[in-house]
């Protein structure tokens, strides 16, 4: 009895709520697009979107692992957790993968093959290996490019001693990497890294949320986000930030972990996911919860293909994705043309 | 600055929200494409009409200046009328053919290849610079506005710029004798025989590699890659048979593969003597293209002799047996 009248009573205010933001996207509506002569129709479908999808919480909901809570809620529980994991980061991480996801990393560098002078802004780069790593690429690139130019060099002709004479021969670039995410911890942890690594130029550190990056548009050549899109709220709203901020030309890559599609290695995979993970966490970082969620939400994001048609509603073209150990990882990239 | 980033994002929900309204209406089957191309005219109708949404980056508006056909296929479809009265296009050639399911938007297909095309051209400046290598791509792509990253859009990478270039000098090099053929047709030129129009023609295209010369080994060494082999045979084939085509050939017996097999080798020959002559305008390579066309021009001759002297031998030898047997009276016809 009280059960009903309580479920009637957050029904009722679920339905208070949804002719108010009616008018907002009324209003919005009338503001930024064109009429819709479908009018009506529209907002009764989007109507019952929100009727099915809000159920009884207020407000829409997303998951958080296995569970479902409000879309308000998430980014502060996902900042919790990494707030935690933020020291034994980098630990865990060879723990769990047994160090492979050093592989995958360098594996992800290969496929950008980035030439000097570019820049990276790595999402959600946490602890800053994928920055730190296309650093390396391309400084020792450009030391190549280098050492060619000077053996060319080696007897030049008259001719070319006089044409280099008025052009102070163009050396090629030097590469900057940008480093973002939300949370401080992560990022001081990086910065200690930075330090004992000894790099020092070319190197920067920024707080900031994927969904709503703090920065101009057009600015980068290259946009990595690793294994950090499936913690986002809005991962529709991280891709068109990710255009936004690209230069044109410019490509937006993502490793992230993926479905398997082998059978037999999918049910390893999980057997290892759900047994081992979260008691590794347990043992090593004293933190159950946060692996757990981390093994849930692998399996919450979408597939390959998904994300690849997700990626390209966002504007991307050529988004093409590459299966890593069987489709464990899958690095998807996409270029703003 | 955040009031702006939340004004695109609601723009951005609209946007979502527009291509949501087809989701529903659309059958399944036209899902996919039909509602990239909404998307996409979801763009234009927005950044049309309003001045608050992000402009689009320069190379978008160089597209929609360049392209017309692009991005208004869909509205051809009667879906379009319905949800989007406000921006008709003029659509001379609706081009309404679908890629394969990897995903590629049908407008902009030509548009990207296209695009591709254009890159490889702007590096091909800079080969001699940088080598046949993705520095070259990547600084013709900088030429062109991109970011050097777009270089990635190469998978063969280096490969992709030889073969595009192998593919460019033969489309030249085929329009070239398709005008002879007909200055010829129209009595304005001679018909050349074919020895001299296949000189002409091999060293026609063998000049084209004049200004790359220097890193043509280069060039050549990736196209004997295996995973480059198919591609470039492909080339090779392609351009020899044109010559044969433009010469007159139109035989369809064992000739037609020995010609082309014959060319073939001539011009493989003197594309590596080519490579390493350092005589002023190349002049021995032309001198060693004429003796090779004038052996083979031999050999088909000499075998026509071969042949008819074959069957002379054979009626000789056919009468000298008659004659033998008539004369031991083995012969049994009187």
């Amino acid at each position: 009895m009280t059960l009903g009248l309580t479920l009637t009573a957050n029904m009722a205010a679920s339905f208070k709520e949804l002719p108010r933001r009616i008018v907002q996207i009324r209003n919005r509506s009338a503001r930024f697009g064109p009429r819709n002569p479908l009018g009506n129709s529209t907002f009764r479908t989007e109507v019952s979107a929100y009727r099915c999808c809000s159920g009884a919480a207020a407000g829409r909901s997303t998951h958080f692992g296995f569970e479902s809570v409000p879309e308000g809620e998430k980014a502060e529980r996902v900042y919790k957790v990494f707030e935690s994991v933020a020291q034994k980061y980098d630990v865990m991480n060879d723990a769990m993968s047994l160090g492979i996801h050093r592989l995958w990393k360098d594996s992800l560098l290969r496929l950008m093959n980035p030439q000097p002078g570019l820049k990276l802004l790595d999402t959600a780069g946490g602890t800053g290996d994928i920055s730190f790593r296309f650093l390396e690429y391309t400084r020792s690139v450009r030391e190549g490019q280098l050492r060619h130019r000077a053996r060319a060099n080696q007897t030049p002709s008259w001719q070319e001693i006089a044409a280099g004479y008025g052009s102070e021969g163009e050396e090629p670039a030097e590469s900057r990497a940008v480093v973002c995410d939300i949370n401080k911890e992560m990022l001081k942890v990086g910065k200690e890294r930075a330090e004992t690594a000894g790099i020092t130029t070319g190197l920067s550190w920024v707080v900031g949320d994927a969904e709503e990056l703090p920065f101009n548009d057009d600015q980068f050549d290259v946009y990595t986000i690793a294994f950090g899109i499936r913690n986002v709220t809005h991962i529709e709203q991280a891709l068109q930030e990710a255009l936004r901020v690209l230069k044109p030309g410019g490509r937006f890559m993502c490793l992230e972990f993926s479905k398997v599609s082998n059978p037999l290695l999918s049910r390893l995979y999980d057997a290892y996911s759900f047994q081992m993970i979260p008691v590794l966490g347990e043992v090593i970082a004293g933190d159950w919860k946060s692996y757990q969620y981390l093994v849930e939400s692998i399996r919450r994001f979408p597939d390959q293909e998904t994300f690849k048609e997700m990626i390209e509603e966002a504007g991307f073209f050529r988004v093409q994705y590459v299966n890593l150990t069987g489709g464990v990882v899958a690095i998807h990239s996409g270029f703003k043309l | 600055m955040a009031a702006l980033i939340r004004s695109l994002r609601a723009v951005r929900s609209l946007r979502g929200l527009g291509s949501a309204v087809v989701a529903t209406t659309c059958p399944a089957s036209l899902y996919g494409g039909l509602r990239r191309g909404f998307h996409r005219a979801a763009l234009l109708a927005s950044d049309s009409k309003s001045d608050q949404t992000v402009p689009p980056p320069s190379h978008h508006e160089h597209y929609q200046a360049q392209e017309p056909r692009q991005g208004s296929s869909t509205f051809s479809t009667e879906q379009a009328s319905a949800s989007d009265p406000g921006t008709q296009h003029e659509d001379p050639w609706p081009n309404t053919s679908y890629q394969d399911q990897s995903g590629e938007q049908a407008e902009d297909y030509e548009t990207e290849d296209q695009l591709q095309a254009r890159i490889l051209t702007a590096a091909l400046e800079f080969v001699p610079q940088h080598g046949w290598t993705v520095e070259a791509i990547a600084a013709g792509a900088e030429t062109l506005g991109l970011s050097a990253a777009s270089a990635g859009m190469f998978d063969n990478g280096a490969g992709d710029l030889v073969l595009h270039f192998v593919g460019q000098c033969n489309v030249q090099l085929t329009e070239i004798l398709a005008e002879e053929h007909n200055q010829v047709q129209l009595g304005q030129a001679e018909k050349k025989k074919t020895a001299d129009f296949l000189r002409h023609a091999v060293e026609t295209r063998l000049r084209m590699l004049v200004p790359y010369i220097d890193t043509w080994p280069q060039a050549m060494s990736l196209l004997l890659l295996p995973h480059n082999i198919p591609e470039s045979l492909k080339h090779l084939s392609t351009l020899v048979d044109d010559i044969w085509y433009y010469a007159g050939d139109r035989s369809t017996d064992m000739s037609w593969y020995t010609r082309r097999a014959a060319l073939t080798g001539i011009y493989n020959t003197t594309e590596l003597v080519m490579v390493q002559d350092s005589s002023p305008d190349f002049e021995e390579t032309w001198v060693f293209l004429d003796n090779r066309i004038r052996d083979v021009v031999n050999m088909a001759n000499t075998a026509k002799q071969v042949q008819a002297t074959g069957e002379a031998v054979v009626q000789g030898l056919m009468g000298a047996a008659v004659t033998l047997k008539n004369i031991t009276g083995v012969n049994q016809r009187r």
